[in-house]
């Protein structure tokens, strides 16, 4: 089982080796936001210098990968329910499992490299960052990658249909970056979108992302973020995983 | 015998749109036997069943009822065990586009559990066998049909699997090429690898397999080697167009020779043995009888002719 993990990830950072711009193109919009948004910030906050604006916006940039990278990400198992590839692994000997693991894995290891990129143009910028702030932080983006590539694949499994998922995840992606605070926090917001942010997931990641940030480890948003996409992320993988088998018609 | 079926069935429920449903009988109680390193082919127009039957074979899809057994394990319940056997060639290929042809292949043999160094011996072997070691390492997408064909054949073989599965593998090839995948069917067999294939090809399932059966509607018209099956048809036919065909056709039909007659829009067809013999006799008939010919051929009976008795209807206008 753990073998063929290791294979299909094997695999797929193959083709990632092969063609490695197109996680580049990924982190072009939060570096844009770092470059041209954060600015906008400096007034907003307590030390009005860029690098307190940076500590507030940065994890919430972060997040928008976690969020819409990995939410894009099963567009490519859409083609391959047609063309034949994944008809073919579940007649092979492959644990199956490991066909959906092993592009998951590839996933979050492309997000964490992004995150170090973004974190990296972030202290470039003035920002500072403890080492643990910096490792929990990774492990927090991976967190809310599997949970999101989880949903990404489980709905190219489930839909099949290229024009119908991106309708799906074009209709999620907005409320969520919004009512997770990732642009600005919604504590700034009133009462009932305070409320309302309660049922977002990622709100919690943005939020945890914040203490992250801010050095306050000891935050009980952290542990309530990780426990929450520790469980999330098991659910929506069972979930993809699952959707395989409704391929058989 | 390599694969044991009993009166396989699939239904599926196929959405309508607006929350309803239909149902769907792909296949309609199959029965077959196919035994070790024979050439088995299934034939039969667009929608018969054919890829439906293959998929319940090969462990993908599970039947809606009935049994099977492929190299001795059961398809549902020891779906784990009949999958080290198999190797499956789907109708869509299954090559992935993006990446090189000697990725896929090398994964597809570590994942039948060879090490690395075996893989690599494997893949060279196979990339051989099928002329591929020079467009191994481009990615797939710029690969032409038949090219891609090839690789989805080494992909299935890689295992080197006691029986193979080709649903379709000549759909798309050039004449060359269908002739070349014949030969390697072929080579298959004489290794002692046993194959199903399926077909709408008369010519196909003619040239290359031991045995066929014939598939429509989900079930099966006929089964045997080509040569029986086309004997129980006759030997020849003499395809004719006449003037006046339902009374050629009662001339014809009594005639001691004939064994069979079909008219067809404005062709009649008279099944005959021996058909250069009782030519003259034929047209000797037709002539004291008073009716035209328009246009007259004498030619072998074909699979067609055999789907054509069982069904009612030409295989080249099923569908
Ligand atoms: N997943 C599915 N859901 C609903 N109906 C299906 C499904 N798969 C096949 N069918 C239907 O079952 C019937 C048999 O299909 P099948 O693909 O087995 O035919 P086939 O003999 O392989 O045809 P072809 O020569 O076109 O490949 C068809 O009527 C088809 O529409
Ligand atoms: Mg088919």
């Amino acid at each position: 089982m753990f073998r063929h993990t290791m294979l299909f990830l094997g695999y797929e950072l193959g083709n990632v080796r092969r063609n490695p711009v197109w996680p580049l193109f990924g982190i072009l919009q939060p570096v844009l936001y770092l470059l041209l948004f954060a600015p906008l910030l400096t007034t907003m906050t307590k030390g009005g210098t860029l690098a307190d604006a940076l500590r507030m916006f940065t994890p919430g940039a972060m997040m928008m990968i976690a969020l819409f990278g990995s939410l894009f990400t099963g567009f490519t198992m859409i083609n391959e329910t047609r063309n034949g590839v994944l008809e073919r692994l579940a007649v092979s000997q492959a644990w199956r499992p490991a066909i959906i693991l092993g592009r998951v894995i590839k996933d979050v290891l492309v997000l964490i490299v992004q995150s170090l990129l973004v974190m990296g143009v972030a202290m470039l910028m003035g920002l500072r960052l403890g080492v643990a702030s910096l490792l929990l932080m990774l492990l927090l983006m991976a967190a809310t990658g599997l949970f999101a590539t989880g949903i990404s694949y489980g709905l190219a499994l489930a839909v099949r249909d290229e024009g119908g998922m991106s309708q799906i995840v074009q209709f999620f992606a907005l409320p969520l970056t919004l009512l997770a605070g990732m642009l600005l926090p919604i504590s700034l917001g009133p009462q009932w979108m305070q409320t309302v942010a309660r049922f977002n997931p990622l709100y919690y990641s943005v939020e945890a992302g914040r203490s992250l940030f801010a050095g306050h480890l000891s935050d009980s948003t952290i542990p309530i973020a990780f426990g929450l996409f520790a469980v999330l992320g098991v659910l929506t993988l069972t979930w993809a995983v699952r959707s395989l088998r409704s391929l058989a018609g | 015998m390599i694969i044991e079926a009993h009166d396989l069935r699939k239904t599926f429920v196929a959405r309508r749109g607006r929350g309803k449903t239909e149902k769907v009988e792909a296949v309609r109680g199959i029965d077959l036997t196919v035994s070790e390193g024979e050439i088995f082919a299934a034939l039969g127009p667009n929608g018969a069943g054919k890829t439906t039957t293959v998929r319940m074979l090969a462990t993908f899809t599970a039947p809606t009822s009935g049994t099977a057994r492929v190299a001795g394990h059961d398809v549902v319940k020891e779906a784990a065990k009949v999958r080290e056997k198999i190797g499956y060639v789907s109708q869509a290929g299954g090559v992935d586009d993006n990446a090189p042809g000697r990725e896929s292949l090398l994964l597809a043999a570590r994942i039948a559990g060879l090490s690395r160094s075996q893989a690599h011996t494997r893949a060279g072997e196979l990339l051989e066998t099928f002329s591929l070691t020079e467009i191994a390492d481009r990615p797939v997408k710029t690969l032409s049909g038949g090219q891609k064909r090839r690789f989805a054949l080494a992909i299935g073989l890689v295992n080197r699997p006691p029986l193979v599965f080709l649903d379709e593998p000549t759909t798309g090839l050039d004449p060359q090429n269908r002739a070349n995948l014949w030969d390697e069917v072929r080579a298959l067999r004489d290794q002692g690898t046993g194959v199903l294939l399926t077909t709408h090809y008369l010519d196909e399932a003619d040239a290359l397999c031991d045995r066929l059966v014939i598939i429509d509607h989900g079930m099966i018209v006929a089964e045997g080697t080509p040569e029986k099956l086309k004997r129980e048809v006759a030997g020849d036919v003499v395809t004719l167009k006449l003037d006046d065909l339902p009374s050629g056709e009662k001339l014809l039909a009594a005639q001691p020779y004939i064994k069979e007659t079909r008219a067809e829009d404005d062709t009649l067809r008279a099944y005959l043995d021996d058909g250069e013999h009782n030519l003259p006799a034929l047209l000797r008939a037709l002539e004291s009888g008073g009716l035209a010919i328009r246009s007259i051929s004498l030619a072998r009976a074909t699979l067609d002719d055999v789907f054509l008795r069982h069904t009612g209807r030409s295989l080249r206008d099923a569908a």
